[in-house]
């Protein structure tokens, strides 16, 4: 069974690419910090398809142990989808510097890290699959989210040079750019706001988890080999 | 055999193999003064080779340091695992 380690799969997006890939036949590792009652039951009903490794990504030095445990245990990824992330919003002018450093250290300093370290079973394998989350946001902008913007389009870009660098060893490295899905992270988003971005939409619907999560079935199969260094957008139209 | 000489041979054994797996022309007789990138190996080859080390050896060095080295040759790159080894 190929392995897929999911950063942030706890809950929201994360948890959907999790269901998605025991759905599609890998075995997931799941990171994160909090145990969910739905990741729970996600392993309840399929105990030889997903296990928990309890991971704060605010912990940057212990990440090299935390991919050689992982190998060590599970064997050598096939895929990695860095997820995990935090939605810290506010103007920059009242940012606190403490919360600038968590987004950049959580968004860009760990993700960067642990694709370093699991690359190394991918270059080993001659093969894998890297899929960053990034958003819309990095291209399009948002009104207090210009830390939170910066740190994934930081991911964006971190693709398309990797994506050179690994190309050769059969490893294909991509960005999936989500629009607004409903998930904890834009909870505070509601009333008309939200109504603006469903009416401003192509499609008149908004793009759920389990959408995005389709995007990120395809590009971890073997179909999707011809793609590397490429952004993957579902947000039913919004940024178009 | 001493220490030296066994590493020594386990990069080079690990820097062949994966030379051969990768279709790459390497120079046959390297040694301590042989310049790493011009070995043959690439770059990609390089970092495969610092991967195989580490799932062989349980330790990577680079990773051990305080402050960065970049070994340029295959003499640097052998010391230095063997600095590290305990
Ligand atoms: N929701 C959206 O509209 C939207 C839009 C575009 C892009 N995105 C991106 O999609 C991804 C998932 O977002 P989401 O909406 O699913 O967010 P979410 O519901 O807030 O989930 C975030 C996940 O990241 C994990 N995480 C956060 N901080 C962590 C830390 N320090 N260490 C380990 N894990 C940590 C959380 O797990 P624990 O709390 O258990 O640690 C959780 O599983 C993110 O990269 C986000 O930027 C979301």
């Amino acid at each position: 069974m190929k392995i897929v380690l999911v950063t942030g799969a706890t809950r929201g997006l994360g948890l959907a690419v999790a269901r998605q890939c025991i759905s599609d036949g890998y075995k997931v590792v799941a990171v994160g910090r909090t145990m969910t009652e739905e990741l729970t039951f996600l392993m309840q009903q399929y105990p030889d398809h997903i296990v928990f490794e309890r991971y704060d990504f605010s912990d940057t030095a212990g990440i090299h142990s935390l991919a050689v445990q992982i190998t060590k245990k599970y064997g050598r990824p096939w895929g990695l989808v860095n997820n995990a992330a935090i939605g810290r919003d506010g103007v920059l002018a009242t940012l606190h510097e403490r919360d600038i450093a968590e987004l950049i250290k959580i968004n860009i300093e760990a993700p960067v890290l642990l694709t370093k370290y699991i690359l190394r079973s991918m270059l080993m394998n001659r093969g894998g699959r890297i899929i960053n989350v990034s958003s819309i946001i990095a291209s399009t902008g948002f009104n207090g989210l210009s830390v939170y913007g910066a740190t994934k389009a930081a991911l964006a870009g971190f693709t398309k040079s990797l994506a050179r660098e690994v190309g050769k060893a059969g490893i294909t490295v991509n960005t999936l750019a989500p629009g607004y899905m409903e998930t904890e992270m834009t909870s505070a988003l509601q009333g008309d706001k939200l109504e603006s971005i469903k009416r401003r939409s192509p499609l008149g619907h908004l793009a759920t988890v389990e959408d995005a999560a389709y995007a990120v079935s395809y590009l971890l199969s073997e179909k999707s080999f011809s793609v590397t260094g490429t952004t993957i957008t579902v947000d039913a139209g919004s940024s178009c | 055999m001493s220490e030296k000489l066994i590493m020594k041979e386990k990069i080079i054994n690990i820097i062949i193999e994966i030379a051969s797996e990768s279709g790459w022309d390497i120079l046959t007789n390297l040694n301590d003064d042989t310049v790493l990138l011009e070995s043959g190996l690439d770059s990609l080859g390089f970092a495969t080779l610092v991967a195989r080390l580490e799932e062989e050896l349980l330790y990577d060095p680079f990773s051990m340091m305080d402050e960065p080295v970049y070994p340029r040759t295959l003499g640097e790159f052998v010391k230095i695992y063997e600095q590290y080894a305990s």
